[in-house]
């Protein structure tokens, strides 16, 4: 097709104003895609809408984008004016089509500022563009700006906390109002992180723009927090090679130790807290939680009685449970370097709390000394190691000689088991202390046919020797 | 038996020797093609872009290749009243091309083209209160854009015109157990995220603050068999994270830690043998980018073809030393 630029003009304008048909006509698009069609071959629009997937024909992409991107920088340039409506559809196919263009996402911060567009129909534009590029660090960025102006917008004004009289009713049902959108949204959020990490393995922008998202959306809010650890479990378990994944857990796991170490009753929330979906949840979740019964998400719980201790019991037992379900995944998947990983994080932050937290024995766990044992005499604990990182393990252990002294010494309770690494049911948690991470290296190591999966366990042995163990 | 390792396999065919020439007429090639489609896609990044192929082709000694007038003459139009600088005419400032812009002018000697204290006052205005900085008046915060600030100003000599005891506490907050470092505070640790850091801290002579043994494990797991390096577990090896991982090494002393042998096979079969350039993998469509990153980490490797590259900045030592800039490495 040998257009004339007069040509191109006509068509193209006809896709842009074909695309932001579709989406009136159907405002329940939920992902776009390129159709693989060097050429047209119909006459007719080269936009395809099949029940809510919006197609573009490859053919007409080397038209569309270099028209869209002429005219928005045009515009920039203060050499040609664009309404607003112009502005919100080129900017669309643009963001559509590229969605890395700063500029033009900043072109819709402004429509937004002006008016011009809602929030919501930003945050959904986004969330089409991350089906076809799960990656795109631009979408995730401008989302967090959108969604820094829904929170201010949900935050009621500070005169209104400051008043103790008078209309108080009256913002207390706007309060509920606002609480609640902030909730859908904060769920949506959820949503389009957990499908983005889905077309993407280890996708860091969406893992790390969910962190942001509790961070500032719902600071210190134990529901949440429990509601995303207790829906991340199974996910996790099928994407067993996902570090990112992973790391959100022991995010959440780290978030909610701490909440429930802090002397939570009488403490009042953080000073920089957020503005939480429920104020309320805070207090409420964690009256839940001082029946000492706490599991992952047990919503409902009845009130505690005065008397009643506050929370601890419940973060051994949350330990307890990610070190079950690590050793449930290392044994079940062998030879995934994140499960290793995971281990080693939960083990530390386990250990450290555990450290932190010495007058608190009284929960369950055995003291005793064990001296500590290689199950499995006839492994150096050296690491044999084939990969080429061999050279820095090595090292790294020479540097650290003392480090088998020390951790006899260090041992003071825990009773190892190498061939049972999982609790018995009753009795209260008591999650794993350095013996029993060694005997569970042993029991991996014991009649182990994945040479990956050796190797993992002997770099974990060495960084229990040299971390944790120094 | 176990998992297939997430790795490439090198074919005995693959590339084994440096192809420098080739390189050079590549990049020297590459901005003529200007209508190509591929060009307009990637305009958002432009004087990155062209920070990328001239650093390559300084280190290959070939920047005179280079349209030294048309470049100079382009980065000043880039430059706005607030002092930042975009990506392309018409686009917005941000920070990321800020640096960009200084880096290349800094190659040629001639950063006075832009006007140096709008610049400045650019980069102390991104700061915010918690020490971080923000890559544009939109307010993103990430650890990359503190590193772009410090670098920034390091090379205009003005490191004192922020808040650096701040500066440095925002990206020690992004350190994690692993010795690592994310984009914020509590997120996961990242090669490249790394790089910027460790790059920030050597900057502001606070690398005595990392972990070096800790860190330098996490580095040196990323290598694979291969050869080639991660950025993060059970990923792809890729050419620009061996500059990234390796780069970090070099700047807390322990680039001995890994396979250099094995690292320089899997660079060089990373090279196309007709087109010249650099892929992520071999058999891959090569960029600049990733020419670049793999002319620098084989001058890391001390391959001798190449000008010796500084592992902070990514720009030949040469051009530091006149500027008399030695940032901080740990022995």
């Amino acid at each position: 097709m040998a257009e004339s630029e007069e040509e191109v003009d006509v068509l193209v304008q006809r896709v842009v104003k074909d695309i932001n048909n579709a989406f009136k006509r159907n405002p329940n698009i939920d992902e776009i895609g390129l159709i693989p069609c060097p050429e047209a071959r119909y006459n007719r629009s080269p936009i395809v809408l099949v029940e809510n997937k919006l197609g573009v024909e490859s053919w007409c992409v080397k038209f569309l984008l270099p028209y869209v991107h002429n005219k928005l920088l045009r515009y920039r340039q203060r050499k040609q004016w664009l309404d607003r409506e112009a502005l919100v559809d080129i900017t669309c196919t643009l963001l559509l089509l590229n969605p890395d263009f700063t500029t033009a996402w900043n072109v819709r911060k402004e429509l937004l500022q002006c008016g011009a567009l809602s929030p919501q129909r930003d945050l959904y534009l986004g969330k089409l563009a991350l089906t076809k590029f799960p990656k795109s660090p631009e979408t995730w960025i401008h989302r967090r700006w959108v969604l820094k102006q829904v929170v201010r917008e949900c935050s009621p004004p500070e005169t209104d906390r400051k008043e103790q009289n008078g209309g108080e009713q009256r913002d207390a049902a706007e309060r509920t109002w606002l609480s609640e959108r902030l909730h859908r949204v904060l769920y949506d959020e959820m949503k389009v992180c957990a499908d983005a990490a889905g077309r993407y393995p280890s996708n860091y922008n969406a893992w790390s723009h969910r962190i942001w998202v509790l961070q500032y959306m719902a600071q210190g809010d134990l529901k949440v927090l429990h509601d995303e650890l207790s829906s991340m479990r199974q996910w996790v378990s099928m994407h067993v090679s996902d570090h990112s994944g992973f790391h959100y857990r022991q995010f959440l796991l780290k978030a909610l130790v701490k909440e429930l170490s802090q002397a939570p009753i009488s403490s009042p929330p953080p000073k920089d807290c957020r503005p939480s979906p429920d104020p309320r949840c805070h207090q409420a979740h964690l009256s839940e939680q001082v029946n000492g019964e706490a599991t992952v998400a047990a919503p409902g719980s009845p009130p505690p009685s005065p008397e009643e201790k506050p929370s601890l019991p419940a973060v051994p037992q949350l330990f307890q449970q990610e070190m079950d379900l690590c050793t449930d995944l290392i044994q079940s998947f062998p030879g995934h370097e994140a499960l290793w990983c995971h281990r080693r994080h939960v083990f530390y932050l386990w250990h450290h709390w555990r450290m932190d937290h010495n007058q608190h024995n009284g929960q369950g766990c055995v003291i005793r000394s064990p001296k500590l044992k290689h199950a499995n005499p006839g492994l150096s604990c050296r690491p044999h190691v084939v990969s080429p990182g061999a050279v820095s393990l090595e090292q790294s252990e020479n540097r650290n000689g003392q480090a088998h002294e020390s951790q006899d010494a260090m041992e003071v309770d825990g009773v190892p088991d190498p061939h049972c690494t999982k609790r018995l049911k009753r009795g209260p948690p008591c999650p794993p202390v350095l013996p029993t991470e060694h005997g569970f290296v042993a029991s991996v190591l014991d009649g182990c046919r994945s040479p990956e999966q050796g190797r993992f366990a002997l770099a974990y042995r060495k960084w229990l020797d040299s971390v944790i163990g120094q | 038996m176990g998992t297939q390792v997430k790795d490439v396999v090198i074919k005995p065919e693959a590339p084994s020797v440096l192809l420098l020439d080739k390189h050079a007429d590549y990049i020297a090639a590459y901005g003529s093609k200007k209508d190509d489609y591929e060009y307009t896609l990637s305009e958002y990044l432009r004087v990155s872009g062209i920070y990328w192929g001239l650093t390559v082709m300084d280190l290959m000694g070939q920047l005179t290749r280079m349209n030294q007038q048309e470049i100079t003459d382009f980065i000043k139009s880039c430059q706005h009243d607030c002092g930042g600088v975009s990506a392309s005419i018409g686009h917005d400032p941000h920070l990321l091309y800020t640096l960009s812009a200084v880096q290349i002018l800094s190659l040629y000697g001639t950063v006075d083209v832009l006007d140096v204290d709008r610049v400045v006052q650019y980069v102390g205005g991104l700061q915010q209160e918690d020490g971080s900085f923000a890559g544009d008046k939109w307010g993103e915060i990430d650890t990359r854009f503190s590193f772009c600030a410090v670098a920034t100003l390091s090379l205009l000599g003005k490191l004192d015109a922020i808040n650096l005891n701040k500066a440095v506490e925002f990206v020690l907050s992004c350190m994690n157990f692993d010795g690592g470092f994310g984009c914020r505070p509590g997120s996961e640790s990242h090669a490249g995220q790394i790089y910027c850091c460790a790059g920030f801290l050597s900057l502001t002579g606070q690398l005595h603050q990392i972990n070096a043994d800790l860190l330098g494990w996490w580095l040196c797991e990323r290598q694979l068999p291969s050869g080639g390096l991660n950025g993060r577990p059970e990923k792809l090896p890729d050419v620009c994270y061996s500059w990234w991982v390796l780069a970090s090494l070099k700047i807390i002393g322990r680039i001995h830690w890994i396979d250099k042998a094995k690292l320089r096979s899997f660079i060089l079969a990373c090279q196309d043998e007709e087109t010249g350039g650099f892929a992520d993998r071999p058999g891959d469509m090569v960029d600049p980018f990733h020419t670049l990153f793999g002319v620098a980490g084989l001058s890391l490797l001390g391959d001798e073809q190449i000008k010796e590259v500084n592992p902070v900045l990514c720009m030949p030592e040469e051009v530091l030393d006149k500027l008399g800039l030695h940032p901080d490495l740990l022995s």
